[in-house]
């Protein structure tokens, strides 16, 4: 019995660990892409300031490479609206992983009760 | 930042130092924050002093152009009124002096202002740890005297029965 509610915890303690990584891993990934949306949107704003016949160039490697105008902003906020929707859907995410958490949290609660009962009781019995 | 309110008098000792910990690892956050924002500021700054050097009186000028850290070639200023600026993510803007040095300007002024933000969080930070330690403080001098008092107590006992 008590054998049988170790190899619950454990494996129950090992989900949950695995589940805590995870969020772990996407926070940072969010707070990295908040990095990058920063960037992006000073970006953008700086080049809406320039006026149309304003060379633009694109470091690419090491070369610099002429560009547009107009499609280096249409490049830029295609990478904003990306990385919004990244945004929310690592938010979702992290959202889903709280509450795994939270329900792990639970289990591993329960568990840990029963298995400290299951040996009051066994050093009661000896 | 959440507007949480905890009543530092209903935490334990171990709860309170968790918690002055915690707040260490953020006021660290945010002086290391503060220090980068200065040292991107300064680089803004110093981007535009040499603007500050580039004028029309310089054109043709001989320049010596630094291909590695300990070799130059010679060079002539050949365009003075142009600069090109990296805003950011591999793009670069060709931009007459003018405009490139009120970038740098507004650069500055958007850092100082984020600077300006970061400071009464941080001095809020201190605040609260203060506090935290305050009451830290007090439990663990009220912990000592309840423990001398115990003590006290247990050789009067035995005191009395011997």
């Amino acid at each position: 019995m008590a054998e049988g509610l170790q190899k619950r915890l454990q494996g129950e303690l090992e989900k949950y660990q695995a589940v805590q990584k995870d969020y772990q891993k996407y926070v940072s990934a969010r707070q990295q892409l908040d990095a990058q949306l920063n960037e992006n949107s000073l970006v953008k704003e700086e080049l809406d300031r320039l006026s149309d016949g304003s060379n633009v160039y694109k470091m690419i490697g090491p070369v610099l490479v002429k560009q547009d105008l107009g499609e280096a902003k249409q490049t830029v906020q295609k990478r904003i609206d990306y990385i919004s929707g990244e945004i929310k859907r690592h938010e979702n995410t992290i959202k889903d992983l709280e509450k795994k958490q939270e329900t792990h949290r639970d289990n591993l609660n329960k568990i840990q009760h029963q298995f400290q009962q299951a040996q009051v009781k066994a050093a009661a019995r000896a | 930042m959440a507007a949480k309110q905890i009543d530092l008098s209903a935490l334990n000792i171990q709860q309170l130092q968790q918690l002055s910990q915690q707040i260490d690892q953020e006021i660290e956050f945010f002086t290391s924050s503060l220090s980068q924002l200065k040292m991107a500021q300064q680089k803004f700054v110093e981007s535009q002093d040499c603007l500050g050097r580039i004028s029309p009186e310089t054109d043709g000028k001989d320049v010596l152009v630094p291909l590695t850290s300990s070799m130059y070639v010679p060079g002539k200023l050949s365009d003075v009124s142009n600069v090109l600026v990296d805003i950011g993510t591999g793009y670069y803007v060709e931009q007459e002096v003018e405009n490139a040095k009120q970038y740098f300007q507004r650069k500055v002024d958007y850092l100082t202002k984020q600077m300006e933000k970061l400071q009464p969080i941080l001095q809020d930070k201190y605040r609260t740890k203060q506090a935290v330690m305050e009451v830290l403080q007090l439990r663990v001098q009220a912990q000592l005297a309840a423990q001398q008092q115990s003590y006290a107590a247990a050789a009067q006992t035995g005191a009395a029965k011997s």
